[in-house]
């Protein structure tokens, strides 16, 4: 998994590339400091170039919601699709964090 | 040295001050001056062997941490000591320091090839050799450390593994629910490492229903399998809901949500299986979808639902379908959907129908799991990267039955 933010007038966007799983643990911590550094309103995670997400994943994910909810900002799912759109709609994930309109 | 405390730089020192070296050499005087030199750097534990079969007896005796050695001396030489002590599986590692008085290049390799660690040369210089010893003693004590502590986490493994698999059903209440219900059971089980985030189990709910569920923590090893003790403990506080899957589900997350950390949940699926009508009552925590297998057909068993462990306000609904006589219902979790196959790409919910299904047509339909899990290991490319649960239950046809 690799990521890139990018700050659009306090709105970020994380871009998310490859598999997003259980090994990843501590990129996506990293990725999390770095957009909690950012103070920004919203964040966006992006995940229209993730193949594939493992339960560990969502996980991440899930600290990512807590972690927004906590400092106030919010966060925002898009693009997921094949079985990142699966695996969000089978564990209701999308019930709990937001997808971007 | 005790094997459960870490080594501090302090403690390291201080244990290699008590380390037992043995100094051979067949000079007195040699003896003499390494000894007082080693005495002087704070050592303690030091004896004196005057020639190779000396050394070998004390060595046989008390076995040191550190040999110094000298190269020429009668009867037995300095290699011949090196090559009998690393011909011996006991002394194979014991660090030796080899001192010469003559320096030649091809020496210095012969010396080597004969299993010396390393080597100083004559005149000693004494700073030198004392930096030589601190530094094997460290590394010998580190590794002995390292080792220790290897073996001893070893064993808890092993013994947290046999916990772990005391959790599964027993062969005999299979065989029993088997007996009853006229089916046949497939479960296989297998952690990625020693201990897993999955579990899977049955009961019987009253005389003609069994309740089936299947469970996998999120990441894998010694924390998700922590969780699995947790989740197997709570279940059996709700047995008044076993007949009742939605409920059964609310109330386990109700009770385990205030205590799975931030980030860890598991996915589930928990069946009511009535053998007599074939009524099927289940519902879904996010568990891969189960499939209802027949002889021409695959129905997808809707296991969407919000994990156990993440939100306190999750609701579960019940869903029912039919398990007629000749159909399996198989459960697996997500690394048999999710691990790459030798061309590359994972297996998928899609995949897996297509492969159950050509297993189904091919094979016989009991030894469906095990027709599967042959063709998946096969296939995948790694060891097994998350924990493997894949449960069957075939329900008999009434003439297999009787046969």
């Amino acid at each position: 998994m690799e990521y890139r933010i990018e700050n659009n007038a306090g709105e970020l966007l994380v871009n998310f590339t490859g598999d997003i799983t259980f090994t990843q643990n501590m990129t996506f911590r990293n990725m999390l400091k770095d957009v909690a550094g950012q103070s920004a309103k919203v964040c966006v995670f992006d995940l229209s170039n993730v193949e594939m997400v493992d339960s560990a994943g969502l996980g991440m994910f899930l600290i990512a919601k807590e972690q927004a909810d906590t400092a106030g900002w919010k966060l925002q799912l898009a693009g997921a699709k094949g079985h990142v759109a699966s695996m969000l709609k089978l564990t209701k994930l999308s019930d709990i964090i937001e997808s971007a309109s | 040295m005790d094997s459960g405390n870490s080594l501090t730089k302090d403690n390291l020192h201080k244990a290699i001050l008590g380390a037992n070296i043995l100094v051979v050499d067949d000079m007195q005087l040699m003896r003499k001056m390494i000894g007082m030199c080693l005495e002087r750097a704070g050592y303690t534990n030091l004896s004196y062997a005057e020639d190779g079969d000396d050394a070998l007896r004390i060595i046989e005796e008390d076995m040191p941490d550190l040999v110094i050695l000298d190269l020429n001396m009668p009867r037995m030489s300095g290699y011949e000591v090196c090559k009998a002590l690393r011909a011996s599986p006991k002394t194979e590692s014991l660090p030796i320091l080899v001192q010469s008085a003559s320096e030649t290049a091809e020496e210095r390799v012969e010396v080597f090839a004969a299993g010396a660690t390393d080597f100083v040369s004559k005149p000693i210089n004494q700073p030198e050799l004392m930096a030589r010893v601190q530094m094997h003693l460290e590394n010998r004590f580190m590794i002995r450390n390292l080792s220790d502590f290897h073996g001893h986490m070893q064993r808890e493994l092993s013994m947290a593994k046999e916990m772990q698999h005391a959790l599964l059903p027993e062969q005999s209440l299979i065989s029993k629910i088997e007996q009853d219900a006229g089916v046949v059971i497939e479960a296989e089980y297998q952690a990625s490492f020693e201990l897993g985030g999955d579990l899977w189990g049955m009961w019987p709910v009253d005389e003609q229903s069994t309740g089936l569920f299947v469970l996998d923590i999120s990441g894998h090893g010694v924390g998700a399998s922590l969780n699995t003790f947790r989740v197997q403990a709570t279940m059996g506080r709700y047995k008044h809901l076993y007949h009742d899957p939605a409920a059964f589900l609310k109330s386990l997350n109700d009770d385990l949500v205030e205590s799975f950390p931030l980030g860890q949940f598991g996915t589930m699926f928990y069946a009511v299986i009535n053998f007599e009508t074939g009524d099927v009552t289940y519902a879904g925590a996010g568990a891969p979808r189960p499939f209802i297998i027949g002889d021409d057909n695959i129905r997808t068993l809707d296991s969407s639902g919000t994990p156990i462990g993440i939100i306190a306000s999750a609701t579960y609904e019940n869903l029912t379908d039919q398990l007629h006589k000749g159909e399996s219902l198989f459960c697996y979790s997500d690394v048999l959907v999710e691990t790459p196959f030798s061309g590359g790409d994972m297996l998928g919910e899609d995949g897996l129908r297509d492969l159950v299904m050509e297993h189904r047509k091919n094979g016989e339909a009991s030894s469906l799991v095990s027709n599967i899990l042959t063709t998946f290991f096969a296939e995948i490319q790694t060891s097994l990267p998350d924990d493997l649960t894949a449960v069957a239950f075939h329900r008999i046809k009434a003439k297999e039955l009787e046969a």
